[in-house]
Parts: structure tokens; C-alpha cells; sequence
């Protein structure tokens, strides 16, 4: 019918045009690139005001003569210019204009074509991350910015990965950098309710990657200098998905199933064997443990406490919009199951994002997130209610049912039974998240060409409950505590932006801003004990209550920035300076206010005339910056001398808590860099690479003191030391194939990060070890023990142990080396040296994807080298002389000279100190992982146009799928960081859950 | 568009107006203060904030590591009643007389009892320069001999594990820990030898005794300070003194033997001299202390069952109360059942408190002073031991020896802490010949004592460490 009308439609022009001769009406359809038809195109008939629109179906009709030239425009494409002849039909289609639009990196506060970007920054686009799977966002970057090391600190959910920014950038202060979200600076640093050690709950969890457009990773202080303060470690700005300008409405499903198993767990003990085993030790002339009972049973903890964890993730969303409005809306659930029992995440959030350009002189934008996820946890490591923990040192005789099937308590270890505590005990924390900014954009050019004006106000508000019930199996009487921890951010931004060409080549652009941030938290916990009945849920039924207690905490902070860039013949010269002046309430009242500043210059070669006749290079690019940035994650009041409340027997008393500097003031880096792009074969080859040196100063750090003789306390917090960072991201990509002769397109790209950390200088007042050299002890976390350093001349992470030998086949004597080189059966603390470092040489990712027809394949790996991990639980998994469970390596046990044995002899007395910390748990930590596999299938245009959908996608995703790792950590990741914040040793591992092999089948629509 | 554009011109002025408005109305936002900490100079500032301070240092005491256990029991399975079958590797190495520079576990006992040291020493340089006139002197006074009472108790607790007793090396010149007598930071004494610790402890405890209150069991007061003379007599084989000292508190009405052995949780009862009152809000603070190691699981950890030799001591005497009625049986940390003793019970808050300083224990001195110095200062030997096991349900005996009166002395005060300075200042080993290490555990061999904590002598260097480690 449709098709009649149009013919008849046709008919009645043709014989109009004979009719008029001369004058006459063109009528067509527009389309893009794929066929589909184009609304809203602007179709002019050049050098006239006559213009007219396409309709929804993207067709137009404009009346014209013969001979004019008919303009077809449109945002996103490649405008085209026709000629009207005879006919009075004409079909055009559209081309997008990525040739000619050239890409725009999101920088501080701002955005940048690349062309003239002069500082380090890496972006990471949605076609990098659609394929990966993670509840943790920062994962995403994950092998796939240069420089960038992530280390996910356990294969348990929610954990917080540990993200290094050009090496680790502080001693005292966190090291994780800035994340800002659509503008809105996010709150990181507040309580995660950590169980045990290692992660707590990941203070990003809210972030959907199924929102993400594109992260850009500020690199250099030049970079990041508009974030002052806070800049020091890195800034990683996230840009959500916006809505379509095209008045095209996109609908997007995505539905997929995930499959997990833990990658790698130790050999342990059966029955016999520890039995075997552990009589064998004890009836040792130098072991004092009395003789051992045999309970007589046979369990595999380990098997009891790891599944194969089945997920579903169902993401849908919305963008439509034409040039007056539009809008992005996106929801998620997730029910995501860890490989560990009891390890359960549900999350859902959603996501608006819209934009109103009201006038020709407002532009108003709401972007608003509410995230949901109730997370049913699991203690981690360093806890005698870790499930992992517990299944490798629960002795494999003791059962943790009785005959009729009943839970039993089984020992200390597992909190008395730890497959019990899984199936009855509740630990849940529930955190609602709402990220939103909404702003208005004024175009000021009334006033001043050029001139614009935006405000934008911000929330950032966490509201988190963890709440427990321990049964009266576990807890005798029961118990239940729960905690309420609320953050209220709120960030207030005006910008005054000044764009403006002079002339034909001068091109100046000037940023002038203020900013203000208010944070409060809040912190009400409660416990309880001693209930009749498990089935009463709160405290409310409890007998006694040991904890009742709120606190409450702040910080703000006001700044001033501004931002001049100037750039000469569309680039061929830049230059670019920065400044950021802030002052928080966290510092001392002597160094309130701090300025942080920067510049940068930037020369495309290619652009210059001698350029003209070189063929072999493309896009030749030099730059080079200068900045300044500082680090202020060290507490809130950190330079305060102070007394905490607490009380006795009922009185309210005060004890000292803190020693006071009223002079402390932010960390500060200072970073040169030089970079140099090029592009050859047409830029099939593109290869990008940046030198850096980053110097901290005024390095905050607990300074330890000896609390003998400061009043019990320990240390204060002062800027002292200085450290530096320097190395070279590397950037290679290529179109290997480009699909031009049998279909087969083959990209690749490989990203380096190579890095040397050295600590330049530590306060006089340090610690001075055997050599002489000043140190800071590293802390473990919640672990006592660390064997890692920051020492002067050397690495910040440097472990700090004594070198282990082995057992002597002779004597059957365990070894060390003591100082003077010798081997010795009793060494001291003196006997220590530095024998390894935590930071990795070089940390990067290789990404391959292969196209051909309607199939794709993307394959990345991720690697780190010249890193050693210390495996500290293996101080119990192989002491010898403990009751619990032990990995099979301890079997060798030294009998008679000549045994080339692990474990020395049950009549030494090195079988009591075998397990001491010292290199025996210290092994490299470098690796190759296949992080990620994803084969997709698309369904072929010719089927589709039968169905109502654009694309149908079936695509299949393994995760972690290989691991090359030395044989050192067999049973072992090489992911671990137990406490990975602050001043914590990193890359130490103490019963770290090692990574899942996830396997994910999914489907992607869209309509 | 001309109308259009004259407002857009108003319009942004204001904006530029309002920006400026809001760039200079925020700068003294920034001088924030915590909301849940006193500032230093604050706490000296008044009366009642400078009595908070003194219950702050009962509050240090009662970590784990002073009064509240750790350090109690880490002295239990050095010695001969308890076998430590716990995960810790640090209190593993304590067991196994295999105890490093660095083990942390120490750091902590030192660390915390300097911290009560420290907070002690800030209140005796400041509560003297409160202005507050209804500060009273003698609120001052009493505050201040607190305050002394608590750094004199921690001295000489300390002085037990960091050096040799007086009774091996060269005595009174065995070297101590650092007596740091003031809040002055950053100061670098050596340390003092026993003699002068124990000079420094008599010198205070006699100083402050009339500034002590009386009537209280729960705080520092006027008996305490009595029977730790006694006690630190005993351990000088001072025997007069130590008779006279014990003889004084178990002729004062204030305390008596309690009539069972229900009293341990009963801050009220007479049986106590000083008691540390522990409760859920505010009690042990590790689980690792009395509660927490030694109750069976899953209350507790369960990693401190009796030694095989303590269960044979009581043995050897059955319908022994103090047996009978203070033990359980239950899971150990490595599954199998054992048998626990049931003196701090509540594992659950651990809110059990710590015995500190208590009658019996006067018996006991008062008896071994007796029968060494051959005197009979209150009662003969004899009758103070059938005194004490009469009430532990055994028959009477016609004559002691001293191995009879340590015999008593350990089942009454096992799980106390008190074992190994017992068996040390009588020259015996602290374990018993068949059990474990018994020939490194000889008085004055290098691991009958702890490390100077490898942490502090990093800081410190100055601090010369022990032989051995």
C-alpha cells in the first residue's frame, strides 16, 4: 500500500516538473550507512535559505531548480553535497563521520581531540570492556592501559582490587587513584566492614561496567593537576553512556549465564597422611606437642567449601534523543554466586541519563545512578570464620557432622565448624548507593564570544548495613551485631570556560573554576548477646549488649583551577598549563591551603611542510609536561594530637590516641614526561611511548616511634622522605589484517608498563637496619607479620627476610644463611636482608581480536614480571609441628643422611623454627594470564530484516582461562594482596582465595 | 531576539555575581575539629577530663596483653601447667622455647605495657597543673598515687619477663626494662637493672600508700599496694618482710579467704585484694586473653587445655575442689576434647575479670616466708596450708615442706600467671622432667625470658637485648 502511494506520489512530481519546467521538487530518502533510514537531516539548497527535514522515515521533498546543489547535513556524518539534474529523485546515503570527526579524549573537567592532547593519558573504550565479566569494576582496566597494574586481591566477590598508577606512588597514604564519574569525584575511602583480612567490601561496587562509554586514565601530574590533592595516584575518569542526537531509539538487551571454579588449590593431608605425618613429627625428640588422637573420620574441607558457581546477569537499556533532547536509561540485576560457600551477590541499579538543550543558551543535564546489592559474605583470610582459610588447616579427621548428620563443632579452627557457620549464621550487607549530578550549561556568547558558564551539584550518598546472627551451635547463646555506615558527599563545580579562534590558526581555549566538597559519615554499630532462640533475628531480643556505640567523621575541601590552552594551525603547536589551589580540612592549621600546577607542550610533526613528502609515518606527535599533584588520603584528622573516649567499669575515661604536627601537609608528586606517537602504513601500525619520572616529596608517613618513650604511642604522622617512580608505558596497535581480501580483519594491541620504584630518602629519625640503610616498616594489614619494606636506596615493597637454605641432608638440620654468609640453624633478626621486592618490573596486557563475517574473536592477556609474592600462609600449611592440616609438600620428611628432604628431621630443633618467616615462603611472583576469551557470533543483516531487531549477538566468554606462574605457587594465585591500603606490605599473601575460571554464555539484542 | 538577548546579558552577570558570592563564602568551611576526639591540650584542662585520664589507664590495663591474660598465659605454657595448642605461631615459639626477636606477639606485651606506663606518667605531670579550683588536692592526690599504684604494677610485671630474676646471672644487676618515669617525649634511657626497678617499685608503692583509698577492690588501693610488696619480697627472699606484708592484709577484716570458689567473676567478694573488672561493654579486648584461650570451642578458642602434669598434681590427690569444681571439658583447637579450666567461663563477651591480687595468695606467702625464715608471723606454715585445703575439700595435713607449699601455691593459682616466677626464684626448671624442652627451660637459660621486641630495638638501639636472641 505503502509502495502504491509512493509511486502514485512520484507520478504526480514527473508531471509536475513538465509541468513547471524550470522549477521543480525533489523528494528522497536519507540513510546511514547501513541501510537504515535518517530523521532529521537537514537538507538546504546551498547559498539559499530553502531548506527542509527528513521525516521519520527519513524522507524529505524541497523544491529546487535544476542545476542547484543540494546540501545534505547531519551531526555524526559526513556531510554531502549533490547536484540536482533531471530526475527529481534522489536517495542519498549518509557516511559516518569517524574520518572525519577525530576522537575526543574525556581530560580534567573537560574533553580534547586527540590530536592535541599533550599529557599521558590512556582511554579504554566500551568495545575494550563489554566483554569482560567482574562484579569489580576497576578489573575492567585490567591488561588494558599501559602503566596501569591492577591486581585483583582475591577470587572471593566484591573484593577491592589493588590499581597502581605508574608504580606505587606513597608509602603512608592509600595508592589508589581518584575516580571521578561524569564529573562527580566519588567517595572511596569510607568504611568496608572488613571480616578477616584482605578486601573489604570494594567501595566501587556500585559502578555498572554495562553503563561505562569510555575511562580515561589521567597518567602524568600534568594530566591530573586539575585534581590537585588528590591527583597523586592518578585520576581514572569514567563517562557513562549518553543518548542518541539522531532521533534513533536504541534498545539493548543483554542477558548471560556465568559458570565458575576455583583456578588452582593446594595438594592437603588426607587422613592417613596427617596421621602418618603428624605421629611421625611428634614422637620427635624436639617436638613438645603431646601425642595425637585420631578422631578417626575423613573429610575434604576444601571440596565442602568451593562449588561451581552458576550467575545470571540480565542488562537492559534505553537511548534515544534527537538535537533537543536525549536520554540513556539503563538497569541491572545481577545474581552473582561466589566459588566459595556462602558467597552470594545481588545487585541491581539503574542508571538516567539525560540532556535538555532548552535554548540556544542552556543546556540542562541530569545524570543519576541508584545502585542496590545485598551481598551475603563470607569472612576472608585472616579469620577463623574463612571457609578457604579454614578448609586448608582443618585437620581432614575431624568430621564436621556427628553420625545422625548433625553439625558438630569441630575445633577452634572454623569458628567451630565452618560449614555450619555457611548454613546457619547470617552475615549480609546491604549498601544502597546514589550517585547523581545534575548541571546547566550557559552559552554565554551573548556576552563574549565564545564564553560559557556551568554549574554542576553533586551528591554522592552510601548508605550500608552489615548485619550478623551467629546460631547457638557457634556462639553459645547466640550473638548479633550490626552496623550502619552512611557517607553524604557533596561536590558543588562551577566552570567558566572561554573558547576562541583568532584569526585563521589561533586557537585558545581558558578554564576557570571552583569547587567545594563536603563529606560526613556517620557510624551507629550495636551488638548483642545471649538469646533464647536462633529464630530471634535482633539485637532487640539479646540478653547483654557489648557495643553500642556512633561516631561521626568529616572532611572538606575548596579549590580553586584553571586551565589555558593555546594551540597554533589546528595543532601543529600546543601548549597547555594548569593550575589547581586547594585547601582541606585534613591538614595540619600550619599548611591548610596547597597550590598544584603544571604545563605542557605538544607538536605534531606531520603537520609541518618538510612533512609534506614523507610517506612512511603518519601522525607524528611529540609532547612533553611538567606538573605538579599531591596525595591527601591519610585520615581525616592526621595532625592532631589527641585522646580517644573509652571507659572502664562503667566509668567514661580517656586514653592518649594520637601525637600532634600541626605542620603536616599533602604528599606531592612531581612528574615529568615526555611522549612520542606515530603511525605507519597508513597508520595500520600506530606505536605510542612515554618516558616518566615521578618524584614524591613531603611523603606522609606514620613515622613509627618508640612507644617505650612516647606514652604508649607508636608513632606521627609526618611528611618526611621522598621516593621516586620512573619508567615507560608503551602503546603498540595494529590492523594486522584489515579484511580487505577474504574478510578476515586481525587487530592487535599490546600495552607495556615497565617501572622502577626507589625510595630516595626517609626521615633521620627512621630505623636504621644491619646495612645501615633507613626503612619504614610496611604493616601486614590485620596480619601481624610483614616481611616488607620501604628502605632507602631501595624498593618501597622490598621484603626484608632471611634467606632459607633448605635442609641440610647431612644433619637433617633446617638452614639459614646469617649475615656473614654462613649457614646457620639458629638465625637471628640480624640475619635478615632484602632478598626480593613486591613491584613488578613490568605490568601490561596483549589484546587480539580477530573478525571474519559474522564471527569475532577477542582474546587478552595480562602479565607482570620481576615481582615476588610472600606466602605467608604457608607458615602454616607447612609447619610441621602444628595440629592442623598441611599441604602434601611437607611428606618429605628428612629420615637419614642423605634425604633430600623438605622437612628437616623430627629430633632437630630446627623443626620448631622450619616454618619461621623468612624466604622458604618467598616465591616469584610473575605470570602470564589468558584473562579473557570471548568468541561471538552475529546474526547476518539478511536474517534480521525478517525479525523486528538490528543486532542479535551470541557470544561465549572464559575468564582466567590459563595462568602460566612459577611452580612456586602451585595451590597458589598470583593475584594476592592482603592489605593492599595504606601503609600494608603489598603483594603478601595469607590464605588469599585464588581467582575463578569463569565461563559466561550470553546473548546481546538490539531493536 | 534583541528582548532575548538583553536578559541573557542580566543573566549572566548575575551568574558571575553568584559564582563570585559562592567562591568567598567557603574558605572557613575547611576548619573542621572530630567529632569523638579530645584534643591533648584539652584533657589537662579540667578536673573532670583529668579524672577521665586516670580511668583511662585502667582501661590500657585491662588489654589483654597487661592484666587481661595474654601475658599471664603466654607465662602458663612457658612453664609447666598448660600445653598451648593454638594456632598462633607466635605464642607457638614461646611454647617451644623457639622465640624470636620479632615475634609480635611480645611486641605487643611490651608495647601495651608501655602504653599504660605512658598514660600513668601523663596524668602524674599534669593533674598537678589543672586549673580548676574544684579540682580538690585531694582528688588530686588520690589521682595522682592511682596513677603510681598502676605504673609500679606494670614495672614490676614486666620486670619478670623482659630480664633474669635476682635469683641467676648477677642478681640485682640483671638488666630490666627502661624505667621511664615521665611524659616527656622522645627520651633515651638505658635499661635500669632489677635492683633499681625494684627500688623504683618499693620507693612508690611506700610513697603513695596513704594517698590510696581503702575501701575498693576494683581500683588501685591501699592493700594492693601492700600485697605487692609481698609479693616482690617473696621473690627478693626477703622472708620477714613477705610474712609481715601478707601477714597485714589477712589480718585486715577487709579481705577473707572466700568460703568456695565462686568468687572469680565476684568484684565484691572478700577474696579479692585488687580485681580488674571486666565486663561485655568494656572487657578483654583480643580474645586472646583469660576467656578467649581458655575455654573450649566454639566459645572459646580452646588452645589452652591443661598439661598432663598439672592434671597428674591434682590427681595425685582426688576430691580436690579446686579441680573438681574449676574445670571442663570440651573441644580443643584441634578438635579433640580436653580439659579446660573453668575460671574465666564467659566466653561469649569475655567479660570474665582478671584476678590481680587476691588473699589466697597471702596465705601462700605468708606460709613460704614462714617456713624459709623459720619463723611464724600470723600462723605456722602448716596451719595457713590446712587453712587452704580445708577449703578444697582435702584433709589435713601433719607437717609441709617446701615442695608441699609449692605444690599448694601452683593448684591454687594456676591459670593466674603466677607459675614461672615461682619455679624460677626456687631455682627449679620451668618444666618438669619428661615434658618438651625441659633442659632449655633451666633457670637463666637465654629462653626463660623474652626478647627486647626486634620492633623497639630498631627505634631504640640503644636498648641492649637479651642473650640468645
Amino acid at each position: 500500500m505503502k509502495q502504491l502511494d509512493y509511486k502514485l506520489l512520484l507520478f504526480v512530481f514527473f508531471l509536475s516538473s513538465i509541468v513547471f519546467a524550470q522549477q521543480k521538487t525533489v523528494t528522497g530518502t536519507v540513510t546511514d550507512g547501513d541501510g537504515l533510514p535518517l530523521p532529521g537531516v537537514n537538507v538546504v539548497v546551498k547559498n539559499t535559505a530553502n531548506g527542509a527535514q527528513t521525516d521519520f522515515d527519513g524522507n524529505y521533498s524541497i523544491a529546487t531548480n535544476k542545476g542547484a546543489v543540494l546540501t545534505f547535513s547531519y551531526v555524526g556524518f559526513s556531510t554531502k553535497e549533490i547536484a540536482v539534474g533531471d530526475g527529481s529523485v534522489i536517495d542519498v546515503q549518509l557516511e559516518t563521520a569517524a574520518d572525519e570527526l577525530e576522537e575526543v579524549v574525556v581530560v580534567a573537567y573537560g574533553s580534547q581531540i586527540e590530536k592535541k592532547l599533550v599529557t599521558s593519558i590512556s582511554t579504554v573504550s566500551n568495545s575494550d570492556i563489554q566483554d569482560i565479566i567482574t562484579d569489580s569494576p576497576q578489573n575492567i582496566l585490567q591488561g588494558q592501559a599501559s602503566g596501569v597494574q591492577v591486581f585483583s586481591s582475591s577470587g572471593g566477590l566484591g573484593a577491592s582490587p589493588t590499581i597502581n598508577i605508574r608504580g606505587t606512588s606513597s608509602i603512608g597514604s592509600n595508592t589508589r587513584p581518584l575516580f571521578v564519574i561524569d564529573g562527580v569525584t566519588l567517595g572511596d575511602s569510607f568504611t568496608t566492614f572488613q571480616q578477616g583480612s584482605g578486601a573489604g567490601i570494594n567501595p566501587l561496587a556500585s559502578i555498572n561496567p554495562n553503563d561505562i562509554e569510555s575511562i580515561s586514565v589521567l597518567k602524568s601530574a600534568a594530566a591530573a593537576a586539575l585534581y590537585g590533592s588528590r591527583g597523586g595516584n592518578g585520576v581514572v575518569l569514567i563517562t557513562t553512556k549518553r543518548g542518541n542526537k539522531n532521533g534513533r531509539v536504541t534498545v539493548d538487551i543483554d542477558v548471560n549465564t556465568s559458570f565458575a571454579t576455583i583456578t588452582d588449590t593446594p595438594d592437603l593431608l588426607n587422613s592417613q597422611q596427617y596421621i602418618d605425618f603428624t605421629t611421625l613429627i611428634r614422637n620427635g625428640s624436639a617436638v613438645s606437642a603431646g601425642p595425637l588422637t585420631d578422631a578417626g573420620g575423613e573429610f575434604d574441607a576444601l571440596d565442602a567449601v568451593l562449588r561451581t558457581a552458576v550467575s545470571q546477569s540480565y542488562n537492559f537499556s534505553v537511548r534515544g534523543g534527537n538535537e533537543k533532547a536525549n536520554y540513556f536509561i539503563g538497569a541491572t540485576r545481577e545474581d552473582i554466586e561466589g566459588i566459595r560457600v556462602g558467597d552470594n551477590l545481588e545487585r541491581t541499579s539503574f542508571r538516567t541519563n539525560i540532556q535538555a538543550n532548552a535554548t540556544d543558551w542552556l543546556t540542562a543535564t541530569l545524570n543519576a545512578n541508584v545502585s542496590h546489592n545485598r551481598f551475603d559474605r563470607v569472612p576472608n583470610e585472616n579469620s577463623f570464620a574463612s571457609p578457604y582459610t579454614i578448609a586448608l588447616l582443618q585437620r581432614p579427621d575431624v568430621e564436621p557432622f556427628d553420625e545422625n548428620g548433625n553439625f558438630t563443632t569441630t575445633g577452634n579452627v572454623g569458628g567451630g565448624n565452618v560449614i555450619a557457620q555457611e548454613a546457619l549464621n547470617l552475615n549480609l550487607a546491604t549498601t544502597t548507593r546514589i550517585v547523581a549530578n545534575g548541571s546547566l550549561d550557559f552559552n554565554l556568547s551573548s556576552l563574549l564570544d565564545g564564553l560559557s558558564f556551568k554549574q554542576d551539584v553533586g551528591i554522592d550518598r552510601v548508605f550500608t548495613e552489615n548485619q550478623t546472627r551467629n546460631v547457638e551451635l557457634l556462639t553459645p547463646g547466640g550473638s548479633a551485631a550490626n552496623s550502619v555506615f552512611q557517607q553524604n558527599r557533596y561536590i558543588l563545580n562551577s566552570i567558566l570556560s572561554y573558547n576562541k579562534n583568532f584569526g585563521d590558526k589561533h586557537n585558545l581555549s581558558l578554564l576557570a573554576g571552583y569547587s567545594f566538597e563536603d563529606n560526613q559519615f556517620r557510624n551507629i554499630q550495636a551488638s548483642g548477646t545471649g538469646f533464647l532462640s536462633d529464630a530471634q533475628q535482633n539485637i532487640e531480643s539479646a540478653s547483654t549488649f557489648p557495643l553500642t556505640s556512633s561516631s561521626g567523621d568529616a572532611n572538606r575541601l575548596v579549590s580553586y583551577l584553571g586551565r589555558a590552552t593555546y594551540d597554533y594551525a589546528d595543532g601543529r603547536y600546543i601548549l597547555e598549563g594548569s593550575v589547581r589551589r586547594d585547601g582541606s580540612s585534613r591538614f595540619g592549621a600550619n599548611n591548610r591551603f596547597g597550590t598544584f600546577w603544571s604545563a605542557a607542550v605538544g607538536w605534531n610533526i606531520s603537520d609541518e611542510a618538510f612533512m609534506d613528502n614523507v610517506e612512511w609515518v603518519q601522525g607524528l606527535k611529540l609532547n612533553a609536561s611538567y606538573g605538579t599533584t599531591g596525595n591527601d588520603r591519610i585520615g581525616n584528622f592526621p595532625s592532631l594530637g589527641t585522646f580517644a573516649g573509652n571507659n572502664f567499669n562503667g566509668n567514661p575515661g580517656l586514653t592518649p590516641a594520637s601525637l600532634e604536627n600541626p605542620d603536616l601537609q599533602w604528599e606531592s608528586t612531581t612528574t615529568r614526561d615526555v611522549g612520542l606517537t606515530a603511525g605507519f602504513f597508513n597508520r595500520r601500525l600506530t606505536f605510542n611511548v612515554e618516558y616518566y619520572k615521578n618524584v614524591t616529596d613531603n611523603l606522609i608517613l606514620f613515622v613509627p616511634v618508640d612507644p617505650t618513650f612516647n606514652n604508649g604511642l607508636n608513632g606521627v604522622n609526618q611528611n618526611i622522605g621522598e621516593l621516586e617512580n620512573t619508567g615507560f608505558d608503551v602503546t603498540i596497535d595494529a590492523i594486522i589484517l584489515d579484511g580487505s581480501n577474504d574478510g578476515l580483519k586481525w587487530t592487535s594491541s599490546l600495552n607495556l608498563g615497565f617501572n622502577k620504584n626507589e625510595v630516595t630518602s626517609l626521615p633521620e629519625t627512621s630505623s636504621v637496619d644491619e646495612l645501615g640503610n633507613r626503612f619504614v616498616d610496611r604493616t601486614g594489614g590485620s596480619l601481624a607479620f610483614s616481611g616488607q619494606r620501604a628502605i632507602e636506596g631501595f624498593s618501597a615493597n622490598s621484603w626484608y627476610l632471611i634467606p632459607y637454605l633448605g635442609v641440610n641432608p647431612q644433619t637433617g638440620d633446617a638452614e639459614w644463611l646469617d649475615a656473614s654468609g654462613n649457614p646457620t640453624t639458629t638465625p637471628v633478626a640480624a640475619d635478615r636482608r632484602i632478598v626480593g621486592q613486591a613491584n613488578p618490573d613490568v605490568v601490561g596486557g596483549f589484546s587480539n581480536v580477530f573478525t571474519y563475517k559474522n564471527w569475532s574473536l577477542n582474546t587478552l592477556f595480562n602479565f607482570s614480571f620481576g615481582n615476588d609474592i610472600l606466602l605467608t600462609s604457608r607458615a602454616f600449611t607447612e609447619n610441621p609441628i602444628s595440629g592442623f592440616n598441611k599441604t602434601t609438600r611437607v611428606l618429605n620428611v628428612w629420615q637419614q643422611p642423605g634425604d633430600q628432604a623438605f622437612i628437616p628431621s623430627p629430633d632437630s630443633p630446627t623443626i620448631n623454627t622450619f616454618n619461621q618467616n623468612s624466604t622458604a615462603q618467598l616465591e616469584d611472583g610473575s605470570f602470564v594470564r589468558l584473562k579473557n576469551v570471548t568468541l561471538s557470533y552475529s546474526l547476518s543483516d539478511s536474517l534480521l530484516e525478517k525479525v523486528f531487531v538490528s543486532k542479535v549477538r551470541f557470544y561465549a566468554t572464559a575468564t582466567n582461562l590459563l595462568t602460566f606462574k612459577s611452580d612456586g605457587l602451585d595451590g597458589f594465585d598470583p593475584e594476592v594482596s592482603n592489605g593492599s591500603d595504606g601503609n600494608d606490605a603489598a603483594g603478601q599473601d595469607f590464605f588469599t582465595l585464588p581467582q575463578a575460571s569463569t565461563y559466561t554464555f550470553g546473548i546481546n539484542l538490539s531493536f | 531576539m534583541k528582548t532575548s538577548i538583553n536578559k541573557n546579558n542580566k543573566f549572566s552577570l548575575l551568574l558571575l555575581a553568584l559564582m563570585v558570592i559562592l567562591t568567598t563564602s567557603c574558605e572557613d568551611k575547611i576548619e573542621l575539629l572530630p567529632e569523638d576526639l579530645t584534643a591533648s591540650d584539652v584533657v589537662f584542662s579540667n578536673g573532670a577530663l583529668a579524672l577521665g585520664a586516670v580511668t583511662g589507664i585502667y582501661n590500657r590495663a585491662q588489654q589483654d596483653d597487661v592484666l587481661n591474660g595474654t601475658l599471664q598465659f603466654s607465662t602458663e605454657w612457658q612453664s609447666d601447667n598448660v600445653e598451648f595448642i593454638g594456632t598462633f605461631t607466635t605464642f607457638g615459639e614461646i611454647r617451644d622455647y623457639a622465640t624470636l626477636a620479632a615475634n609480635t606477639s611480645i611486641n605487643g606485651m611490651w608495647d601495651d605495657n608501655y602504653e599504660v606506663i605512658g598514660a600513668a606518667n601523663l596524668v602524674i605531670d599534669n593533674v598537678p597543673l589543672v586549673q580548676d579550683e574544684n579540682f580538690t588536692d585531694a582528688q588530686r592526690s588520690q589521682a595522682i598515687a592511682e596513677a603510681r599504684f598502676m605504673r609500679a604494677l606494670v614495672y614490676f610485671n614486666i620486670s619478670t619477663i623482659f630480664g633474669q630474676p635476682l635469683q641467676v646471672g648477677s642478681g640485682v644487676n640483671n638488666l630490666s626494662v627502661p624505667l621511664v618515669v615521665s611524659s616527656e617525649l622522645g627520651q633515651e634511657l638505658p635499661r635500669a637493672t632489677l635492683g633499681q626497678v625494684y627500688d623504683f617499685v618499693e620507693t612508690e608503692l611506700l610513697d603513695i600508700i596513704s594517698d590510696l583509698p581503702s575501701n575498693t577492690r576494683t581500683l588501685a588501693n591501699q592493700g594492693a599496694a601492700n600485697a605487692l610488696l609481698a609479693r616482690k619480697a617473696l621473690y627478693e627472699e626477703r622472708w620477714t618482710d613477705a610474712a609481715n606484708f601478707a601477714n597485714d592484709i589477712i589480718n585486715n577484716s577487709f579481705y577473707s579467704l572466700a568460703p568456695d570458689y565462686t568468687f572469680y567473676d565476684s568484684p565484691d567478694s572478700p577474696e579479692h585484694i585488687f580485681t580488674l573488672v571486666n565486663d561485655a561493654v568494656n572487657g578483654q579486648d583480643t580474645g586472646q586473653g583469660f576467656s578467649g584461650l581458655s575455654n573450649p570451642v566454639p566459645g572459646g578458642r580452646g588452645d589452652v587445655p591443661f598439661s598432663q602434669d598439672l592434671l597428674d598434681a591434682y590427681a595425685a590427690e582426688p576430691g580436690d575442689l579446686r579441680f573438681d569444681n574449676l574445670t571442663q571439658t570440651g573441644p580443643g583447637a584441634e578438635g579433640a576434647d580436653r580439659i579446660f579450666t573453668n575460671k574465666f567461663p564467659e566466653d561469649v563477651n569475655n567479660s570474665d575479670d582478671a584476678p590481680v591480687l587476691r588473699v589466697t595468695e597471702m596465705y601462700l606467702t605468708r606460709a613460704e616466708a614462714n617456713f624459709r625464715g623459720g619463723t611464724s608471723i600470723g600462723a605456722t606454715p602448716l596451719e595457713d596450708i590446712n587453712t587452704l585445703r580445708n577449703r578444697a575439700g582435702l584433709a589435713d595435713l601433719t607437717s609441709v615442706t617446701l615442695e608441699i607449699i609449692l605444690n599448694e601455691r601452683r593448684k591454687e593459682l594456676a591459670f593466674e600467671g603466677q607459675r614461672r616466677m615461682d619455679l624460677l626464684r626456687n631455682n627449679l626448671s620451668l618444666r618438669r622432667p619428661g615434658q618438651p624442652n625441659e633442659a632449655s627451660s633451666a633457670p637463666g637459660m637465654d629462653r626463660t625470658i623474652y626478647p627486647i621486641p626486634q620492633s623497639v630495638r630498631d627505634l631504640s638501639p640503644f636498648l641492649e637485648q637479651n642473650p640468645g636472641y
